[in-house]
């Protein structure tokens, strides 16, 4: 057996692409306290990102735990490749999306326990949207309304499914979309980290395109922004940290009634000789 | 007027008002309230107005229906009277009373939560939800697996395999490593079109390097995927089908 080696750049990233990434998290025009968290490991392409809820500081230590716990297992993947997987392996995807759930179920039993050791006064909860990419394919896995949409060309779609009362509503055709936005249950999730020893996970594979545009967000953006509105602003094709900035700005200015946070990851053309360019083009116009 | 009030472990669902017409209850979509459950009959009672008392009547539901626990064929109800269909609840109000009960949860939180605020079901009540989501509904992760196996047959061009069956949640054409149908030759795209599986189990086709054509329209949008229907990309032709 030929052993894998291969050099960092080429293992972390597509062989034409280059990813450009933009975060940031507001606490908002309502909310006195922050309870999102969001964690980039460029080295692993890792973008992790969590919503957190409960009482007095709960929600911004269960959110913070649970990102950690994302990339503390991802990270001691990377070292030790035999890290056995926590939880059921998910049948029909890769085994990076698989380790990708798996460091999910991990952020799960961190803020469980935290929960379990403060006892009553520590009900606490989160949500958790993470994607990570290795070459073209992309590892996509959440649990709760946290959400992940990708902007191709102009197709602007959403890739997780919220795991909350009212959406589940809606799939089954017990809710109209307009019933859900007016529901006085529209917080209510029936998926979240830390609530129970163990999690359900969802995760899937996605492809990744030169040109694609990646958008991790906490629901305090998509209460705001309309999808058409989110797409406009991701099709202007600027630099991420300015997209990402531009999209709390606007939140905010739509009402901030929540914390927001975002990621938007660009994969980028990567600077290519003049051979590989023509090959490239060949390719495209083949 | 009367008001019905649709509850499941506390959470308000929905709210009917009973007017001059009477409102039946069941499963079927045709009732005035539908609880959609399997432990609810599809035709399962109806209250009504007479002589100004509102009534309930049982049409002999497997599961039957009890108001304040004692389980009934016919009885006069009054505001605050409690009727169990299935696992549901629905709670007798006068029209007068404040609207918006939206406290969802039982447990014993020191304040109602705010509605912007995110909150979790507590176990027993996601369980119970969960169970009929299962039951009832096909958008579940629960839901069981289809019978049929997707495949994609090819019908044209120059490809690994003549058959491929879609097992993985998400499957590439073209040249890629992780393309599952491999395409062949210099001119070949990387990753022409791509098929995910999504929740509903259905399969959806996007564009990729390539816009594809599903019998003969291009397709801008991810598109789900139907028994018999023809995909043209890249040069070659395949046919989606559900085999046994």
């Amino acid at each position: 057996m030929t052993p894998d080696i291969r050099s960092e750049a080429d293992s972390t990233n597509g062989m034409d692409m280059e990813l450009q990434f933009g975060a940031r998290s507001d606490v908002g025009c309502v909310r006195e306290n922050n309870e999102d968290s969001f964690r980039v490991a460029p080295e692993m392409n890792l973008f992790v990102l969590s919503d957190g809820m409960g009482g007095l500081a709960s929600g911004e230590i269960a959110s913070r735990l649970a990102v950690d716990g994302v990339v503390r297992h991802c990270r001691e993947a990377q070292v030790n490749a035999a890290l056995p997987l926590v939880g059921k392996p998910i049948a029909g995807i890769s085994e990076a999306s698989n380790r990708l759930a798996s460091a999910i179920r991990v952020a799960n039993q961190a803020v469980h326990g935290a929960a379990q050791e403060k006892g009553d006064e520590g009900r606490m909860g989160a949500t958790l949207a993470a994607i990570r990419i290795e070459a073209e394919r992309m590892s996509v896995a959440h649990v709760g309304d946290s959400r992940i949409y990708r902007l191709r060309g102009g197709a602007f779609e959403q890739l997780t499914r919220d795991h909350s009362f009212v959406a589940e509503q809606m799939r089954q055709g017990r809710m109209t979309a307009e019933e859900a936005v007016n529901s006085a249950l529209q917080s209510v999730l029936i998926r979240a980290i830390g609530i129970d020893a163990e999690v359900d996970v969802e995760a899937s594979d996605e492809l990744l395109m030169e040109g694609d545009t990646l958008l991790l967000c906490s629901d305090g953006l998509t209460r705001e922004l309309s999808d058409e509105q989110i797409a406009a602003v991701l099709g202007e094709n600027r630099d991420a940290q300015k997209t990402a900035d531009s999209l709390v700005d606007l939140a905010k200015q739509a009402g901030g009634g929540d914390n927001v946070t975002v990621i938007v990851v660009r994969c980028l053309p990567k600077p290519v000789g003049a051979l590989a360019r023509i090959g490239r083009w060949f390719r495209h116009s083949a | 007027m009367s008001k019905l009030v649709l509850k499941f472990d506390n959470s308000v669902l929905k709210e009917v008002a009973v007017g001059a017409s009477e409102v039946s209850i069941g499963r079927s979509p045709e009732n005035g309230l539908v609880i959609d459950n399997p432990a609810v009959s599809h035709y399962h009672a109806r209250v009504f107005q007479e002589e100004g008392r509102l009534m309930l009547e049982d049409f002999g539901s497997l599961n039957g229906t009890f108001v304040n626990g004692q389980r009934v064929k016919m009885v006069t109800l009054k505001p605050g009277d409690s009727v169990m269909v299935g696992k549901h609840t629905i709670v007798v109000t006068e029209s007068s009373e404040p609207r918006g009960l939206t406290t969802w949860s039982g447990d014993a939180r020191p304040a109602a939560p705010k509605i912007n605020e995110t909150v979790m079901l507590d176990t027993k009540a996601r369980r119970d939800f969960l169970q009929q989501v299962a039951a009832g509904g096909e958008s579940s992760q629960m839901a069981p697996a289809r019978v049929k196996v997707a495949t994609l047959v090819v019908r044209f061009g120059k490809t690994d395999r003549k058959e491929y069956s879609l097992t993985d949640k998400l499957t590439v054409v073209g040249k890629s490593a992780m393309a599952t149908v491999k395409l062949k030759g210099w001119f070949a795209p990387k990753a022409a079109v791509q098929i995910n599986r999504r929740e509903d189990n259905d399969y959806y086709i996007g564009a990729a390097d390539k816009v594809p054509n599903v019998n003969g329209v291009p397709i801008a949008h991810p598109t789900k995927l139907a028994s018999g229907d023809v995909i043209t990309v890249a040069g070659i032709e395949l046919e989606f089908v559900y085999r046994d």
